[in-house]
C-alpha cells in the first residue's frame, strides 16, 4: 500500500561533511490532501529535511518517494519531480529582473506547460487567488514582504504542483504581514492541497494541520495530530520545547 | 544532455577564432613568386630610419633599407618588411617567423651558431657618448655610473664584456632614441651604441657627445635563420656583389655618413600645435589602429571571457578546474611575454605565420579574456544562491535557471567591471608596440625618433589616449543609465 502517500521518507540520512549528520535517520509519510507542520528548536535540522524532498540538500541514505518517484535513484529526473513538488522560502526569493507576471509564467512557459498567453491567464488567476492581481506589472522589489510572499506562494501553485513545501514562511515577515499569508496557505489547505510546513506560528499548527511531527536531534522525536502533540505530549523534549515557545 | 549543450554553446566561438586566424595567415606559397618577410628594427640611424607613417617607403630610409632595396631590384625578388625591436627580431628569426634580417647587425661567433650571415657590407664599432654637458671623459669616469644599452646588440655585449673592468650598472633599451633621451635627460649618465648611428644622431640634434674613441669593431651583415633560406642568402650575395663592383654600395653608405649626410626632415615648428599639424596624419593613424586593436580585442575577449566564466560555474565540477586553470595561466602571464610568445613562438608550433594584428588580437583576447573571465563568473556567484533555489525548486534545469534568472541579474552586476576592464584594455593595447604594431604609442616613438621632441610628443599622445578613454567612459555610463531603466 506504499502508493497511497504522497511523500514517503524512509530512513533519511544527511551530513555536510561526510562526519556530522545534521539528519539521523528521519521518517515521515504524508497522505495525499494532508497538511504536516513540523515544529522544533533552531538548528534541528527542520529545515534541512524539508530541502531534502525537492533534493535542493542532497542526502547520502535513505528513500525520499514522491508520488512514487524516487529521489535517491540516481536515474530520477529531478527536474521533472520538481515540477511537482511546488517550494515556498523565508525569503521569498523572487525574481528582481522581472515583473511579478513574469515571475509567475516563466517556469510554465519555459518549461513547455502552457503557451505564453495560456499562462498569463493562469497566473491572473493565482495572483487573484492571493489577492495580488492588481501588482501584476510591478517589479517585486516594490512590495512589502508579505506581498512577496504570496506572490511567491502565487509563483509555486502556477506549476500546478501536487505537494507544496513551505520553508518558515512566515519569519521574515513583519507581525502584521503574518496574517495575509496563513489565510492564503489556509485557504490552500482547505483546497485539498497537500503540504508541509516548516514553521514557528503554533496558532496556524494547531488550527491548520492534521499531523505535526515534532524534529528534534535530527529526526522527528514525535508525530501527533495536534491535540496530541499540544496537549498530551509523550517526550521530555516536546514539552520542554513547548513549554518554552508558548509560555511567554 | 546539458553537458552536450554546453559543449556545443562553446564550440562555435572557438572554432570560429581558429577558422579566423588561419585564414587571415597568409597563404603560403600562393603566389608564383614568393614573397620574403624580412625583419628590421625600428629607427636605428643611419641603418634604419622609418617614414612619419611609420614605413621605410620614404626616400632616405637609412643604409640597410637602401641596400635591400636595390639587391630585391637586381636579383628579382620580393620582400615585405617587419618592424620590430632588434631583440624581438633576432627571436623572430630564429623562429622562422621571417625568413631574413637586416638591422645593423654585427657578425658574432655566437650569432654564428644559430644564424647564417651574408657578406659584410659595413664594418661598424661601439661609442660611449654622454650628455654634452657632462664631465665623463673616459671608461674611468664610469664607475658607479649608470649606462645604457640596447638590449641583445654589441653595444650591449661590448658593454658586459668590461661591466666589470670600470664599475657601472647597466640599463636596457630596446630603442636608441629611449636610450638616449634619458642620458640627455640626466637618468642615466652614459650610454653606448652604434658609431654611425651615434654620430647620425649628434648631427641631428640628440645633445650628446662621444667619448674617446670606436671600439669592438665588426662586420655587419645580412642574415637568416641557420640552415633555411640559403637561396635567399645567395641572391643577397650576389647583389652584394654587384653593388660593391658598380661602386652603389659606397654611394649608399656615404649619403648617410659623410660630412654632407642627409640629415632628419628639419622640424621647422616645434610648438605643440606645430607638432599636432605636421604629424596629424600620422598620430590619426595610430589612434585609429589603437582603437581597432581596442575594439576587435574586447569583442574577442568578451566571447572568450564569458566561455570561462559560463566554465566557472558550470553544473559539471571538470569545468571549474578547466576555467580556474586557463584564468591563472592567462592572467599570470604578463601581456607583453604573451604578445612575444604568440606572435614569435606561436609559428613554430603551428608551422606558419601568423599576421601581426591576429597576434595582437590574440593577445588581448587570452589575457583581456582571462581578467573578463575572472569577472563574468564573480557576478554569477555574486547573485545570491536564493535566486538559484527558487529556480531549480520550479523545475528549470540548471543552464536555464542560469540564463533566465541568475546571468541578467548577475550581468547587472558585473557592469561596473566590465566597463573597468575595457578602459584597461585600450591602454594595454600599447604594449603591443613592442611586437611592433603601429599603435598609438608606437606611433609616438617612431616620430620621436625623427623630430626628437619625446616631451611634447609624448604629452600629445596622453592627451589623446585620455580623450578616447573619457569618451569611453561617458559611453559606458551613458549605457548603464539605459541599462537601469
Amino acid at each position: 500500500m506504499e502508493e497511497k502517500y504522497k511523500v514517503q521518507v524512509t530512513d533519511l540520512h544527511k551530513s555536510y561533511d561526510g562526519v556530522h549528520e545534521v539528519i539521523k535517520g528521519a521518517n515521515l509519510n504524508v497522505l495525499p490532501s494532508e497538511v504536516v507542520c513540523i515544529i522544533g528548536p533552531s538548528g534541528s535540522g527542520k529545515s534541512t529535511f524539508l530541502r531534502c524532498i525537492n533534493k535542493l540538500e542532497e542526502f547520502q541514505k535513505g528513500h525520499i518517494l514522491v508520488d512514487g518517484a524516487d529521489l535517491a535513484d540516481p536515474k530520477a529526473d529531478i527536474n521533472k519531480i520538481r515540477e511537482n513538488i511546488g517550494m515556498v522560502f523565508q525569503h521569498f526569493n523572487l525574481f528582481p529582473n522581472m515583473t511579478v507576471l513574469e515571475n509567475i509564467t516563466l517556469a510554465p512557459v519555459e518549461l513547455g506547460k502552457e503557451d505564453k498567453e495560456t499562462a498569463i491567464k493562469e497566473a491572473h488567476k493565482y495572483l487573484q487567488m492571493v489577492n495580488m492581481d492588481d501588482k501584476a506589472d510591478v517589479k517585486p522589489t516594490t512590495l512589502s514582504g508579505g506581498q512577496q510572499q504570496r506572490v511567491a506562494i502565487a509563483r509555486a501553485l502556477a506549476m500546478k504542483p501536487d505537494v507544496m513545501l513551505f520553508d518558515e514562511p512566515t519569519s521574515a515577515l513583519d507581525p502584521e504581514m503574518v496574517g495575509d499569508v496563513l489565510n492564503v496557505m489556509k485557504k490552500l489547505a482547505q483546497e485539498g492541497m497537500t503540504m508541509i510546513v516548516v514553521t514557528h506560528e503554533m496558532g496556524f499548527a494547531k488550527q491548520v494541520a492534521d499531523k505535526v511531527a515534532f524534529f528534534y536531534g535530527g529526526v522527528i522525536k514525535e508525530l501527533g495530530t495536534p491535540e496530541d502533540i499540544f496537549d498530551h505530549p509523550q517526550e521530555e523534549e516536546t514539552k520542554n520545547f513547548l513549554n518554552k515557545v508558548l509560555n511567554i | 544532455m546539458h553537458l552536450k549543450k554546453l559543449r556545443k554553446l562553446l564550440l562555435l566561438p572557438v572554432s570560429l577564432l581558429i577558422a579566423a586566424l588561419f585564414l587571415t595567415a597568409p597563404k603560403a606559397q600562393a603566389a608564383s613568386k614568393k614573397t620574403y618577410i624580412i625583419g628590421t628594427d625600428q629607427t636605428f640611424k643611419p641603418f634604419e630610419i622609418q617614414d612619419k607613417d611609420g614605413t621605410y617607403n620614404g626616400k632616405n630610409p637609412g643604409i640597410d633599407i637602401e641596400i635591400l632595396r636595390e639587391i630585391a631590384k637586381h636579383e628579382n625578388f620580393k620582400y615585405e618588411l617587419k618592424i620590430m625591436s632588434f631583440n624581438a627580431d633576432v627571436q623572430a628569426l630564429q623562429s622562422g617567423q621571417i625568413d631574413g634580417m637586416i638591422a645593423g647587425m654585427s657578425v658574432t661567433e655566437e650569432r654564428k651558431k644559430t644564424i647564417d650571415f651574408s657578406n659584410s657590407y659595413y664594418t661598424d664599432g661601439v661609442c660611449l657618448a654622454v650628455a654634452k654637458d657632462s664631465k665623463i671623459t673616459s671608461m674611468k669616469d664610469l664607475k658607479g655610473k649608470t649606462v645604457n644599452v640596447k638590449t641583445g646588440t654589441t653595444s650591449a655585449i661590448y658593454a658586459k664584456s668590461v661591466q666589470k673592468k670600470y664599475g657601472f650598472k647597466l640599463k636596457y633599451y630596446t630603442n636608441s632614441n629611449t636610450s638616449w633621451a634619458d642620458v640627455k635627460a640626466g637618468n642615466a649618465d652614459a650610454c653606448f651604441d652604434d658609431g654611425p648611428s651615434l654620430r647620425y644622431g649628434i648631427a641631428n640634434g640628440t645633445g650628446l657627445r662621444i667619448v674617446g674613441k670606436q671600439v669592438s669593431n665588426a662586420p655587419l651583415a645580412f642574415a637568416v635563420k641557420k640552415g633555411k633560406n640559403q637561396e635567399l642568402l645567395k641572391m643577397f650575395n650576389d647583389g652584394l656583389a654587384w653593388l660593391k663592383k658598380t661602386g652603389r654600395l659606397k654611394k649608399i653608405v656615404n649619403k648617410y655618413t659623410s660630412k654632407k649626410a642627409v640629415k632628419s626632415q628639419v622640424v621647422a615648428d616645434t610648438s605643440i600645435f606645430g607638432l599636432i599639424k605636421d604629424n596629424a596624419g600620422a598620430l590619426l593613424q595610430g589612434l585609429w589602429m589603437t582603437i581597432e586593436l581596442s575594439i576587435v580585442g574586447i569583442l574577442a575577449a568578451l566571447v572568450f571571457g564569458l566561455i570561462l566564466g559560463i566554465m566557472g560555474i558550470a553544473e559539471h565540477k571538470f569545468w571549474h578546474g578547466v576555467a580556474n586553470v586557463i584564468i591563472y595561466i592567462f592572467r599570470g602571464i604578463p601581456m607583453m611575454v604573451l604578445a612575444f610568445f604568440i606572435y614569435i613562438g606561436m609559428p613554430t608550433l603551428l608551422g606558419h605565420k601568423l599576421p601581426l594584428f591576429t597576434a595582437g588580437i590574440l593577445t588581448l583576447m587570452l589575457d583581456e579574456g582571462a581578467y573578463i573571465g575572472a569577472i563574468v563568473r564573480g557576478g554569477f556567484e555574486s547573485v545570491d544562491v536564493g535566486q538559484w533555489e527558487a529556480a531549480r525548486s520550479l523545475g528549470l534545469p540548471y543552464y536555464k535557471a542560469l540564463w533566465k534568472v541568475v546571468a541578467p541579474q548577475g550581468f547587472k552586476l558585473m557592469i561596473p567591471s566590465l566597463v573597468n576592464q575595457f578602459i584597461i584594455t585600450l591602454k594595454d593595447t600599447s604594449i603591443l608596440s613592442a611586437i611592433g604594431v603601429m599603435d598609438l604609442t608606437q606611433t609616438g616613438t617612431t616620430l620621436i625618433a625623427q623630430n626628437f621632441q619625446g616631451f611634447k610628443m609624448w604629452l600629445i599622445i596622453a592627451v589623446m589616449y585620455l580623450i578616447i578613454i573619457t569618451l569611453l567612459t561617458w559611453l559606458s555610463n551613458y549605457i548603464q543609465k539605459k541599462m537601469q531603466h
